[in-house]
């Protein structure tokens, strides 16, 4: 009841502050009429009678004031009422409002930006996933900390069978051609134990998922399951797919389920198209052993009652189990065991480094959120201090300490509050540009970087703490209490104290944004380098085509025939000079070492599958002997070409014609190819060999192709050959050799873009605080100006005296931004492909934009300010 | 002047108990109020008009009291204050415990003297 009337009440007096008051200014008037009646009736007159009232009564104003400071809608109205002249004062001044306010965005976008892509890669934790308490990734590894990631089919089946406190599924990739409709689409797949969604816990938007007798026989079961985006892209999103017989691989499967909007497997990014029972793999990926081979990614999901660390010991105990049940031994200090972690969606080493790696770059965003805090905490304290009459008259006229602190930090967080929403927008117009960004690779990146509700409170909530820590120290400097000296103060010589805080706030900002800068032409210098380092063969000139015959359900005999066929039919083609095939293309070569034994001694190499042409294609010269010919195919005895670093190591009287062993097969080496870039272009001289694609038979190759002319007009030709052959077949993913290669830069790309954006926002906000500083001056000095002019002091003296003095400053921040930054590049030192971090001309070039910059934020307010009649500079105040 | 040393304020915390005693008689306005209140304590207890218009917005809105508008006697319009059934029992709660606490308070001051 009284509640209500609480309620009620204070609305009432909310929505009707009038009405309120005067009610109660009447209940007043009535109280004094009956107290001067009381007075008269004690024989005063009646004037005498009404002063006396008065005087009882006290201020009628006051009064109002105390009864009104009652009832909880006075703290609301209260804050309405800042709110309200928050608004009103921000509204006065729309210019110094709007640049506030962009700047709090720009250094808010650039956190949030930031945040979205650490929160889409490494917080938000299973895209599709709503019950992830429990769900554990299970990682074979050793006790001398290796971790192996993966582990065979075996090794799932034996922990699954026997452990007690956690269930555990298995899944691995798979590249599938899914045929509907006569049409063939590339997909990519994931081969998952029938338990996968039930531990997830997720449910199928149509259909159902795997039972679990479709994972018992090897091939028994050949049904699918496809992801939502799929069925609507590739299926028309009709109810009817479920049913529907497909090929995939070559092999007829049925579609059983559809799984439900935004699920595309459990590792953020690597998109997954469809879902198989493991027991398909004979007929998906008929080279790869199932039992054995190590291609399954584990995870389990803790029983009731069970906890993570209790799952650790008995799987880890279970590990050793079987290594001791299959006789495995291991080196002294080493046992196996097994890593247990809270299931993210990102494979599980990569998770920390991408987290490491996101760290970094929040931290140079937040260098842009302290420079634009810096910024607004500069420009603030500057408007307070034009403000300070207006703030003594307020508390002269009887507003408290707290009072004063209230209103202008409401006014504070009202900015920052429209920085941060500012800032949401310039994160999702950045992200929305990151994801647009393509991606040099055949991973199946799908990335889903824009900002969530998180994200949005992120940017609020640290907008908002930016706010209190930028905008508190000016406000209670600006709500001191001494009003008396303020009254009197008076603008030349005051605020000295203000001022100099200023500039070194600028000064901090100008070192900072200039550290960013040097470090995005670091990346930009590395990166002209790294596109300068010769990688040993001719890039430029050759179009590339992942072929995959193994995901349309070929056989070895029908796919080498495929790759004779598409040679031949290429190789017609106006314009086409050579035409080869490669397992793995130059640049990405990134092997697991491998060894070779040449007499006794045992080498660590690298190697490549390559075909008849490759070195012609890429134009890598063969020094010594012959490249490959045709006729080392799989019946004649076993070739090899090695790199010049290699044959240098072993055979440095000649290489060719001397013998090693390869996986126990006695190889001939017939020729030496000049060194090349394998797998990174600052490797340093790998020991690498080459054997023929004949003899090291795989079945997925790289195509390559050089022509005369524009490789990406090539593109087109080369999937009209492709499906000339078999019109079945997905369009395949067409590049040129330089995209392809391109993603052995992306770091120094990605750190340049990042970097040098917000090197620029730095920038940019540095310029706007010069300026800002030098405006502010130069209208607090407009009285000295006009009586130095009017002493004659000509105007472009005046200039020189005003700007000489902004870049005084200026200069200082840039010495200090030198000296930072000179600090702060070794730890990027590793990325710049032997570019000097301490490189003088980057320094200069950087310096130079700044000391431009400077001038022009410091000319422009000078220039002003001279321009300025001197007359009327005297007059002001 | 000399009345007006012998007045006090009133002690803090009963105000609100004062009111009500006040109302329970009939309803009153403001100063019909703190003129009983003044009266009725001889003159020691002096209200400030401030303090009773904040204490009439608590009473109202603890449903203790409720105002209307009327004329008054003296053809005036008034603010009227009516004690409510919720107020009539604060009252007995009140005085209870007021006395208790007053006749504790005297027992310990003679104890003391």
């Amino acid at each position: 009841m009284s509640l209500w009337r609480q309620l009620t009440r204070g609305l009432s007096v909310l929505t009707n502050r009038t009405a309120a008051d005067r009610e109660l200014d009447d209940e007043v008037r009535h109280f004094h009429e009956e107290a001067a009646d009381a007075h008269v009736a004690r024989g005063l007159s009646p004037a005498e009678a009404a002063r006396a009232a008065r005087m009882e009564i006290g201020s009628a104003t006051v009064l109002r004031e105390r009864v009104r400071d009652y009832g909880w809608e006075n703290t609301v109205g209260t804050l309405l009422a800042d709110a309200r002249f928050a608004a009103r004062m921000l509204l006065k001044t729309p210019v110094f409002t709007v640049i506030l306010v962009f700047v709090i965005s720009l250094g808010s976008g650039a956190v949030t930006t930031i945040f979205s892509g650490m929160n889409a890669l490494v917080l938000r934790p299973l895209p599709g996933v709503s019950d992830v308490d429990g769900l554990i990734s299970l990682r074979p590894a050793r006790t001398d900390g290796t971790v192996l990631e993966q582990g065979s089919y075996d090794y799932y089946r034996y922990l699954r069978d026997r452990a007690g406190t956690v269930d555990i599924a298995a899944w691995g990739r798979v590249s599938l051609t899914i045929t509907a409709g006569g049409e063939g689409t590339a997909a990519y797949g994931n081969m998952v134990s029938a338990n996968y969604f039930d531990l997830l816990r997720v449910r199928p938007a149509l259909g159902r998922f795997f039972a679990p007798d479709e994972d018992r026989i090897p091939g028994g079961h050949p049904v699918l399951v496809v992801s939502h985006a799929f069925w609507n892209s590739r299926l028309g999103g009709l109810a009817t797919a479920i049913g529907q017989r497909v090929l995939v691989n070559g092999t007829g499967f049925t579609i059983i389920g559809v799984a439900p909007e935004g699920f595309e497997g459990i590792y953020t990014g690597l998109r997954a198209d469809a879902w198989v029972p493991l027991m398909m793999q004979p007929q998906l990926r008929p080279r790869s052993n199932l039992t054995t081979a190590s291609w399954l990614w584990l995870f389990g999901r803790v029983r009731d009652g069970a906890t993570m660390e209790a799952s650790r010991q008995e799987l880890s105990a279970l590990a050793v189990a079987r290594a001791a049940d299959q006789a495995q031994t291991f080196p002294p200090g080493t046992a196996p065991t097994v890593r247990v972690a809270a299931l993210s969606g990102l494979p599980n080493g990569e998770g920390r480094i991408l987290l490491g790696f996101m760290s970094v770059l929040l931290a140079a965003a937040g260098l842009v959120l302290l420079i634009a805090g810096v910024n607004v905490a500069a420009i603030l304290s500057a408007r307070y201090s034009a403000r300070r009459r207006e703030l003594a008259v307020r508390a002269a006229l009887g507003a408290g300490r707290s009072r004063l602190l209230r209103q202008l930090l409401t006014e504070v967080l009202a900015l920052f509050l429209l920085g941060a929403l500012g800032g949401f927008v310039i994160a999702h117009l950045a992200t929305a540009a990151l994801e647009r960004l393509p991606l040099p690779s055949n991973v199946p990146v799908s990335l889903e970087l824009s900002p969530d509700i998180r994200v949005l409170a992120f940017a609020i909530g640290v907008s908002l703490l930016a706010g209190l820590a930028f905008g508190l120290g000016p406000a209670l400097q600006a709500a001191r209490k001494d009003v008396a000296p303020r009254l009197r103060d008076d603008s030349a010589g005051a605020g000295q104290r203000r001022t100099l805080m200023s500039r070194t706030l600028i000064v901090g900002q100008l070192a900072l944004s200039l550290v960013l800068l040097v470090a995005a032409g670091l990346f930009i210098r590395a990166l002209t380098h790294g596109a300068r380092i010769d990688p040993g063969f001719e890039v430029a000139g050759v179009t590339t085509a992942a072929i995959e015959p193994e995901a349309w359900g070929y056989e070895d005999a029908k796919a080498r025939r495929f790759y004779a066929t598409l040679r031949e039919r290429l190789s017609g083609l106006p314009g086409v000079l050579t035409v080869s095939y490669t397992g793995r293309l130059p640049l990405m070569m990134g092997s697991s070492p491998d060894t070779i034994t040449a007499g006794d001694a045992e080498v660590g190499v690298h190697t490549a599958s390559i075909d008849v042409d490759y070195f012609a294609a890429l134009r890598l010269p063969v020094l010594q002997g012959r490249a490959f010919l045709r006729t080392d195919d799989e019946r004649a005895a076993p070739v090899a070409v090695v790199n010049e670093t290699l044959a240098r190591k072993l055979w440095p009287e000649g290489a060719v014609g001397r013998t090693f062993r390869f996986r126990d097969a006695q190889t001939t080496i017939v020729g030496v190819a000049r060194d090349a870039k394998y797998a990174t272009l600052d490797e340093t001289r790998p020991a690498f060999v080459y054997f023929p694609l004949a003899q090291q038979w795989q079945p997925n190759q790289v195509l390559l192709v050089r022509i005369t002319g524009d490789p990406a007009l090539f593109a087109a030709a080369i999937q009209g050959a492709m499906l000339a052959i078999d019109p079945t077949l997905p369009r395949p993913r067409v590049n040129t050799l330089r995209q392809a290669t391109g993603i052995v830069l992306l770091p120094q790309r990605a750190a340049a873009i990042v970097t040098g954006a917000l090197g620029a926002v730095g920038l940019l906000l540095a310029a706007v605080g010069l300026y800002g500083i030098m405006a502010f001056t130069a209208g607090r000095r407009r009285r000295e100006i006009g009586i130095r002019m009017a002493l004659g002091a000509g105007r472009s003296e005046l200039l020189r005296m005003m700007v000489g003095e902004g870049l005084r400053l200026a200069g200082s921040g840039i010495l200090f931004g030198l000296v930072f930054a000179a600090g702060a590049s070794r730890l990027i030192a590793g990325w710049l492909f032997n570019v000097n971090p301490l490189d003088a001309a980057t320094y200069l070039a950087m310096s130079s934009v700044f000391v431009l910059v400077a001038l022009i934020a410091t000319y422009l307010p000078a220039r002003r300010a001279v321009k300025a009649d001197p007359l009327a500079a005297l007059r002001v105040e | 002047m000399h009345e007006d040393q012998s007045t006090t304020d009133v002690i803090q915390g009963t105000l609100d108990m004062l009111i009500l005693k006040a109302l329970s008689l009939e309803p009153m306005h403001g100063f019909g109020i703190a003129r009983r209140i003044e009266q009725t304590s001889r003159g020691v207890f002096k209200v400030n008009p401030g303090s009773l218009l904040t204490a009439f917005q608590r009473l109202e809105r603890a449903a203790l009291i409720d105002a209307e508008w009327r004329q008054s006697d003296k053809g005036r319009r008034a603010k009227y204050y009516r004690l409510t059934r919720a107020g009539r029992q604060q009252l007995e709660v009140e005085t209870t415990n007021w006395t208790r606490r007053a006749s504790a308070v005297a027992r310990l001051l003679k104890a003391e003297g």
